[in-house]
């Protein structure tokens, strides 16, 4: 099923502004981004050909601060996905009360059928051909599918060498030794337990006795997973891009990162208590607590009255459709979203941005606890909306979200 | 009017020059892209206190041999299609043209005439705003196109120059003399137009004088060409603005039409003897020695190409002949002179303008005039000189010139990093 996910995005605001009673002129502005820049990256391939990318920045918003967003490398990216991504990010920033506004980047490219100096060619090329429209007090890219460290490496060397000066601020996720920061790699999935904890707190449940399948087994998935391992929790099932793999009594999740880590896939993991289970399954397989943290779309009207599980975790952006998380609604299906479940990555991104600008270095442990503060902080404030006004988490976080956005308008006022 | 995409159209154009001579097959695909194109909302307060948000759009086709330039466009139907065709048309002119500048093309997704002055001037501050990591003299230099004029490109100035707390008239042409513009420049396309219709009359002992001429298009383009030919004693039998126009065997009296026009009333409603209503589809298939198609894109295309009746098209729009109709003309053995080329004085002005403003010396219109002349007649003895050699059509010729330039200046500068 083709879903246009900016189209998405833009009914997410129709209907949180029709609940929230929001002024029909701001309601226009949020749904209209700010800028898109779509650029040509020609790369000259190893093998002496000319191949043309295409390449998106886009900015839903900067009302609120510096445009903040990752970047992917994948061959199916377009204007309206990274629209759609950089309008989530205007949201996540504003619900954490982040001074940063939503952007996000792609680049529409197979990067595993580039050769690591063509990979480098490219990121140098994009950033180059960008290069006016990002900046430490304009817009900071992070990485994002298909993008890694290294490649943040490149962005920020690109960008320096073009203003004459180190800029470790330009860009977040890079490696520690050129500015990055401690935890920002298990971020997301840490952020995901802080908010699962203190949901399981809010329902009286206890977190270490509640069956859990992960859908996604990479820097998200696989950190969720192993913090619940840790936890106690049973993870009935994770899965990867060759597939998903399950064991009713609980996977050893030391053992399948320990496999992954190898770059193995999952589908190749020997062990005969474990059953093979397609990503289709996976999700309607019976559990407690759902956690998808893979792609887009995956919880959509046709599988959505088959999910058999308590909490839908969403830890990927947009996994879940508008007409699903209807359906989820009516079945009493818990649905923590996004934007606030998979926000402690743009989180630590943000420490690691405020880090880089004061040149001033946290540890390990400042981190978490900087990071559990705002994002339960968040979560608190969401889950009272929600009660109070008897609607869905994610309707409560958006209204917070935008509430936020709108007031910033009204006292920005239009330019000129 | 037809629809078609106008970037592949555009594009065609090039593929039909890359055959003749062979063109690189990586230059093909580098000049088939698009380098940029930024996509900008443009929220406006409204007079009566709503807010509308237009969209608005920057294209750099290729900043390869200069900083970008184009015109910027005001129209309700505006597409990113249509600005990277025109952005693709740009680069090729000025690559013609040997001038040091890329091709770029803005445009506003809005209808002007909807707008108080208030609105036009909020939105054009916001556009300018939008759009500034985009611009500058040696980024990328806007001018005037459709719906736009001098007072958009003094508002442009303005807020550029605001922003960067120092003045930059060359950040746009199309100015007002009084901050930056350059005399001659509105009447430039109309008078290189004349240049280059008076060398090919020339060269093909054509007498221009005594020559019967059909124009489409009665603004700053169709009215100064009309003007300039009947100064000449040619007879202007035929000419029409959007809503159409009048003909006459007789010829026209330009200079009144110019004063009935000027008074806001349309060519139609003009009265005189021996005149007769026509509309622009009639225009088109007028018999004449010489039509200028002066208004809009796509005028001439596969299905009235054949009623065409004249010795000479002159292309004074950008892009008012579609690939099968340029075919279908060639065939009838019509002489084309391309867009490119035929309308490049304003680009060549425009040109002008900038270079004043960066060394902030101004020239006169002799001057102005002088030098438009030996760049235009240059570009134009290249297209005659291959055309005859090689046998191809003005225009693919014109495209060879011009993208032979460009593969050689990308040959040199290599690709990055």
């Amino acid at each position: 099923m083709e879903l246009n996910p900016f189209e998405v995005a833009k009914k997410q605001i129709d209907i949180v502004a029709k609940e929230m009673g929001l002024d029909p002129n701001i309601t226009r502005y949020l749904k209209s981004i700010e800028r898109a820049l779509i650029v040509s990256v020609p790369i000259m391939m190893d093998d002496g050909s000319l191949q043309i990318f295409e390449g998106f920045r886009v900015q839903h918003s900067t009302i609120r601060g510096p445009g903040k967003g990752g970047i992917r490398f994948a061959p199916n990216v377009n204007l309206d996905e990274v629209s759609a991504l950089a309008t989530w990010m205007t949201w996540k920033c504003s619900l954490l009360k982040l001074p940063l506004g939503g952007a996000k980047g792609g680049v529409c490219v197979n990067p595993r059928e580039l050769s690591n100096k063509e990979l480098e060619k490219l990121t140098r090329r994009y950033t180059s051909e960008i290069i006016n429209i990002i900046g430490p007090d304009i817009d900071i890219p992070a990485p994002d599918v298909n993008t890694n460290a290294q490649i943040m490496a490149w962005i920020m060397d690109t960008y320096s060498m073009n203003k004459g000066r180190a800029v470790p601020g330009v860009v977040t996720g890079k490696p520690i030794e050129i500015g990055g920061s401690v935890g920002r790699n298990s971020a997301t999935g840490r952020g995901l337990y802080f908010v699962i904890e203190a949901m399981c707190e809010k329902l009286n449940i206890k977190l270490e006795s509640q069956t859990i399948i992960v859908q996604g087994f990479g820097n998200v998935g696989g950190w969720i997973a192993n913090l619940l391992y840790d936890r106690g929790c049973k993870i009935l099932a994770v899965s990867d891009i060759s597939s998903g793999i399950y064991y009713k009594e609980g996977l050893d999740i030391d053992k399948l990162l320990e496999w992954v880590r190898k770059g193995k896939y999952l589908k190749d993991y020997k062990d005969e208590r474990y059953s093979l289970v397609s990503n289709k399954d996976l999700l309607i397989t019976e559990c407690d607590i759902l956690i998808p943290a893979a792609l887009e779309n995956q919880i959509t009207k046709e599988n959505a009255d088959e999910i058999k599980c308590k909490i839908v975790l969403e830890g990927a952006n947009g996994p879940t459709t508008p007409e699903a998380d209807k359906i989820l609604f009516i079945k009493g299906i818990q649905v923590i979203p996004d934007i606030l479940a998979n926000s402690g990555g743009v989180c630590v991104s943000y420490f690691e941005y405020v880090q880089d600008i004061r040149a001033y270095f946290w540890d390990l442990e400042r981190i978490n606890k900087e990071l559990k503060r705002i994002i339960i902080e968040a979560f608190e404030e969401v889950y009272k909306i929600h009660k109070s006004r008897d609607i869905n988490l994610r309707t409560a976080a958006y209204i917070i979200a935008v509430q936020r956005i709108a007031t910033a308008i009204k006292f920005r006022g239009i330019f000129p | 009017m037809i629809d078609i995409n106008p970037f592949e159209s555009a594009k065609k154009k090039l593929d039909i020059a890359a055959n003749v001579i062979d063109l690189d097959a990586n230059t093909l695909k580098y000049l088939k892209k698009v380098e940029r194109s930024l996509i900008v909302s443009i929220p406006v307060n409204m007079d009566d206190g709503s807010l509308q948000i237009f969209e608005g759009y920057i294209v750099h086709h290729s900043t390869l041999r200069g900083p970008g330039k184009g015109g910027l466009r005001y129209s309700p139907d505006v597409t990113l299609d249509e600005i990277q065709a025109l952005a693709f048309l740009m680069t090729f002119k000025s690559s013609l043209l040997e001038l040091p500048l890329g091709g770029s093309k803005g445009g506003v997704r809005v209808d002007k005439k909807k707008l108080s002055i208030n609105e036009l001037r909020k939105l054009t501050r916001r556009y300018t705003s939008e759009i500034l990591p985009m611009i500058g003299e040696d980024i990328n230099i806007l001018a005037p196109d459709m719906n736009t004029g001098e007072q958009e490109m003094a508002w442009i100035m303005d807020t550029y120059s605001m922003n960067k707390g120092r003045p930059s008239p060359g950040v746009v042409t199309g100015k007002p003399i009084e901050i930056g513009g350059t005399v001659g420049r509105t009447e430039a396309p109309g008078t290189g137009m004349f240049y280059i219709l008076e060398t090919l009359c020339e060269r093909q002992n054509f007498s221009l004088s005594s020559s019967k001429i059909a124009i489409q298009g009665f603004g700053k383009v169709g009215s100064v060409v009309a003007q300039i030919l009947s100064s000449v004693g040619c007879k202007i039998i035929a000419i029409t603005d959007s809503e159409g126009g009048i003909h006459s065997d007789k010829g026209l009296n330009i200079n009144k039409l110019i004063s009935w026009k000027q008074k806001g009333s349309t060519l139609k409603d003009y009265e005189g003897s021996n005149m007769k209503v026509i509309t622009n589809e009639e225009l088109l298939s007028t018999e004449c020695n010489i039509l200028i198609t002066a208004a809009t894109e796509n005028q001439i295309f596969s299905r009235n190409a054949d009623n065409v009746n004249c010795e000479i098209l002159l292309e004074g729009a950008n892009s008012p002949t579609t690939s099968q109709a340029d075919e279908i003309l060639n065939e009838k053995g019509i002489t084309v002179i391309p867009d490119i080329l035929a309308n490049a004085g304003g680009l060549c002005v425009s040109y002008f303008e900038y270079i004043q403003d960066l060394h902030s010396y101004f020239w006169n219109l002799e001057r102005v005039n002088r030098e438009m002349k030996r760049i235009l007649l240059k570009a134009f003895e290249a297209i005659l000189n291959l055309s005859s050699k090689i046998d191809i059509s003005y225009r693919t010729a014109a495209y060879v010139i011009g993208a032979e330039r460009l593969s050689k200046a990308h040959e040199l500068r290599g690709l990055f990093p």
